[in-house]
C-alpha cells in the first residue's frame, strides 16, 4: 500500500507512509496553516469584489441630475444639496489617487477590477481544494500510523 | 562546556528568537507586495488615461489636483522604492534562514552529546 502524493507543485513527491507520526502531525498542522491564510484571502478578495459591485449600482443608479443629498461636513454634521455634475465621477484607484471620470468610463474600471477578482478568486479555489485535499490524505495517513501503533504498542 | 543544559536552553532561546525575527521579516516582506501590486494597478490606470484627465490626490482629508505627469513620476518613485526594499527585505530572509539552519545543527549537536553523557552516566552507575 505505497500511496504517494504530490504535496504542492513546488515540493518533490514524498512517501507519506515513510513519515513518522510526529511528522506528519507537523506537515497536517502547516497544511492547516495554510489553508487557513488561504480561506482568510478567499473571503477578503470576495469582500473587496462586494464593495466593487456596490459601486457598479451607485454609478449606475445614484446620478440622476437635481437629485437632493446631505453632505457629510464632519461626522455628525450635515448639509443639504445637490449633485452639480453627474456626468462625472471621481474614481479611487488606489494608493491616494483619485481620478475623474466619466459614469461610463468609472463603471468600466469597477468592471475591470471585479473581473480580475473573479479570475484570481477562481484559481484561489483550485488552490484551496488542492489543499484540502493534501490535508485529507495527510489525515487518513496519519490516522492508520497511530491505529496501527496502537495495535502493537511501542513497536517501531 | 561546563553545563551543556543551560547551553542547550541558551541556544533554544536564540533559535526562538530568531523564529521570531523571520515572522516579522516575512510579514514586512508580505505588506510590501501589496504596497507594490497596488502602485503597479495605479500606473497600470495612469498609462490608460488621456494626458489631460483631472488626477488628484488625496492629502489628509483634502483632494488636490496633480499633473498627470507629476502623478507618474510620484509612483514611478515608489515602485521604485518598494522594488528596492523588496530585495533588500529578501536579503533579510535569506540571512535569518541561514543563521537558523546553522543554530538548528548546533543544537541538534549539543542534543545528541547530552544523551550520549546521560547514557555513560547510567552505564558508570550501573
Amino acid at each position: 500500500m505505497a500511496s504517494k502524493e504530490s504535496k504542492g507543485p513546488q515540493s518533490q513527491q514524498i512517501d507519506l507512509n515513510t513519515l513518522s507520526v510526529d511528522n506528519l502531525s507537523a506537515v497536517k498542522k502547516q497544511l492547516d496553516e495554510e489553508l487557513e491564510h488561504l480561506t482568510q484571502s478567499f473571503q477578503k478578495l470576495r469582500q473587496a469584489q462586494n464593495k466593487f459591485k456596490e459601486c457598479i449600482n451607485t454609478v449606475k443608479t445614484g446620478l440622476r441630475p437635481g437629485k437632493t443629498i446631505l453632505v457629510p461636513l464632519t461626522n455628525s454634521l450635515y448639509v443639504p444639496g445637490t449633485l452639480a455634475d453627474t456626468e462625472n465621477v471621481l474614481v479611487d484607484i488606489g494608493t491616494g489617487y483619485y481620478v475623474e471620470k466619466s459614469a461610463a468610463d468609472a463603471e468600466k474600471f469597477y468592471n475591470g477590477k471585479v473581473e480580475n477578482l473573479t479570475k484570481n478568486l477562481t484559481d484561489l479555489e483550485k488552490i484551496v481544494s488542492q489543499k484540502s485535499q493534501n490535508v485529507r490524505v495527510v489525515e487518513d495517513v496519519l490516522r492508520q500510523k497511530v491505529m496501527s501503533s496502537s495495535a502493537q504498542p511501542q513497536e517501531a | 562546556m561546563a553545563n551543556p543544559q543551560q547551553a542547550l536552553q541558551r541556544m533554544t532561546e536564540e533559535f526562538t528568537t530568531l523564529q521570531k525575527e523571520l515572522s516579522s521579516v516575512v510579514e514586512a516582506r508580505q505588506t510590501l507586495e501589496s504596497q507594490l501590486q497596488e502602485n503597479r494597478s495605479v500606473q497600470k490606470e495612469f498609462s490608460g488615461l488621456d494626458d489631460d484627465a483631472n488626477i488628484f490626490k488625496l492629502i489628509g482629508p483634502v483632494l488636490v489636483k496633480q499633473d498627470k505627469s507629476e502623478a507618474i513620476m510620484a509612483v514611478g518613485g515608489r515602485l521604485e522604492f518598494i522594488e528596492a526594499e523588496i530585495t533588500r527585505t529578501e536579503e533579510k530572509i535569506k540571512n535569518i534562514q541561514e543563521k537558523q539552519e546553522k543554530k538548528k545543527i548546533e543544537i541538534m549537536q549539543l542534543q545528541n552529546m547530552v544523551v550520549q553523557q546521560q547514557q555513560q552516566q547510567a552505564q558508570v552507575a550501573a
